[in-house]
């Protein structure tokens, strides 16, 4: 191997370790010391790609798959019930029915059973996660409330991943906060589901959903995310 | 223990071991955070209804990675930013783009990174946070080797200038 030849291999691959180039290198000062300084931008280059991920990213990844997954179960459960009752009815095998639309309160009671896990979450997360889950769903908030624990897109509505699922811990348990970014309830109601209080009102182009065990800091609450998605 | 659990705890496994190196991927795919953070989520997704498929653990990543690769020309590739030509960027551009927290050499090379042709970054990418081989690269990337070769020696040669290091011997580093 000659000058050249180990130049251009220092460029493409400097972790190089065939026998020509290893040779090269120990007879030819000059490469040796090029080859240190490639090197060392190497360990910088790999250093500076070397960006953070996401805190709860495993999380909410797991949290994610196992929801699609009970989704899915519930749904063919769902789909063979159906079917057979049509068929029932009709006399002739019917598959693959679609269940109508849920109120998106009965929605959201639901799909909180499936994650429940997150409401043991209390360290707080960073502003910036919040309001880049909302920008990606085409809502820019005016300002980001404090004391989220949690936040995740969410399959709550009739668009997939259109919501954003929050968890905000208070001295009455914990919170949880769904934004349904793209379908607006006509007016706000409380209401009560499974042992849960629940709080549903529109919310400039969504809807947003509050849900405790206790219904003592929903009007806080609800303050807090009027001045951050309407301001 | 049940197959449905056996498969749940390698897939556990999977995202546990790889979602932080998927996510840097697919950050320096797309350049945006959130972006990234949905494509890799996406990308899991997938990977977890075609888990069946994936013979051996060790070759994991690679797969991830193909998937995250699909994932992503499937969803973002029309709405990717046009990358300027490194040819054209001073560095007092990039110096001037910087935020505050990103300050420093690991922030010039950032920039730097986000500006080179994806055409030139990719195989870099997978080189150096992948750890794939130029044959393995030329595999994914469906290109020959030597063109492997090509764009990670330009890619290298364009970093270097646009973080105006030393001055390339241009006769030496010539490629034909
Ligand atoms: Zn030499
Ligand atoms: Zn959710």
């Amino acid at each position: 191997m000659n000058c050249v030849e180990f130049r251009r291999q220092l460029a493409i691959d400097p972790q190089m370790t065939s026998a020509d180039f290893v040779q090269h290198r120990a007879e030819c000062p000059r490469c040796a010391e090029a080859h240190a300084r490639a090197l060392a931008f190497e360990g910088d280059l790999a250093r500076a790609l070397n960006v953070a991920a996401p805190a709860q990213l495993a999380e909410a990844i797991l949290l994610a798959q196992t929801t699609a997954e009970r989704r899915r179960r519930v749904n063919l459960r769902r789909a063979s019930m159906f079917a057979v009752a049509a068929a029932l009815v009709l006399g002739i095998g019917v598959v693959g029915m679609r269940a109508e639309a849920k109120p998106l309160s009965v929605q959201a009671v639901e799909h909180l059973e499936s994650e429940q896990e997150v409401l043991a979450l209390t360290a707080p997360i960073a502003a910036a996660e919040v309001a880049a889950t909302f920008a990606k769903r085409g809502v820019v908030l005016k300002q980001v409330p404090d004391g989220i624990s949690f936040v995740a897109p969410c399959p709550v509505g009739a668009s997939k991943h259109r919501s954003v699922h929050l968890v905000m811990p208070t001295t009455d348990g914990p919170l949880t906060v769904i934004y349904v970014a793209d379908q607006k309830v006509s007016a706000a109601a409380d209401f009560e589901r499974d042992g849960l209080r629940g709080r549903s009102l529109p919310l400039g182009n969504g809807t947003l959903i509050l849900l405790a065990k206790s219904p003592a800091e929903f009007d806080r609450v609800e303050a807090l995310w009027r001045a951050a998605i309407s301001g | 223990m049940s197959p449905v659990s056996s498969k749940q705890r390698q897939f556990d496994a999977l995202v546990r071991g790889y979602s932080g190196d998927l996510f840097r991927y697919a950050y320096w795919l797309c350049g945006e955070e959130a972006l990234a953070q949905d494509l890799v989520q996406e990308s899991f997704l997938r990977a977890w209804r075609s888990l069946d498929s994936l013979r051996e653990t060790a070759a994991a990543k690679a797969w991830l990675i193909t998937i995250l690769r699909r994932e992503h020309a499937r969803l973002y590739e029309r709405k990717t930013p046009q990358f300027v030509d490194v040819d054209e960027v001073e560095v007092a551009d990039m110096r001037e783009a910087l935020t505050p927290e990103g300050s420093g050499e690991d922030a010039l090379i950032r920039a730097a990174m986000l500006k080179l042709d994806v055409k030139y970054r990719e195989p870099l990418l997978m080189q150096v946070l992948g750890g794939f081989s130029c044959e393995e690269i030329a595999r994914e990337l469906n290109i020959s080797s030597a063109a492997v070769m090509t764009q990670l020696f330009r890619a290298r040669q364009k970093l270097k200038a646009m973080l105006g290091g030393e001055p390339i011997e241009a006769q030496v580093y010539e490629l034909r």
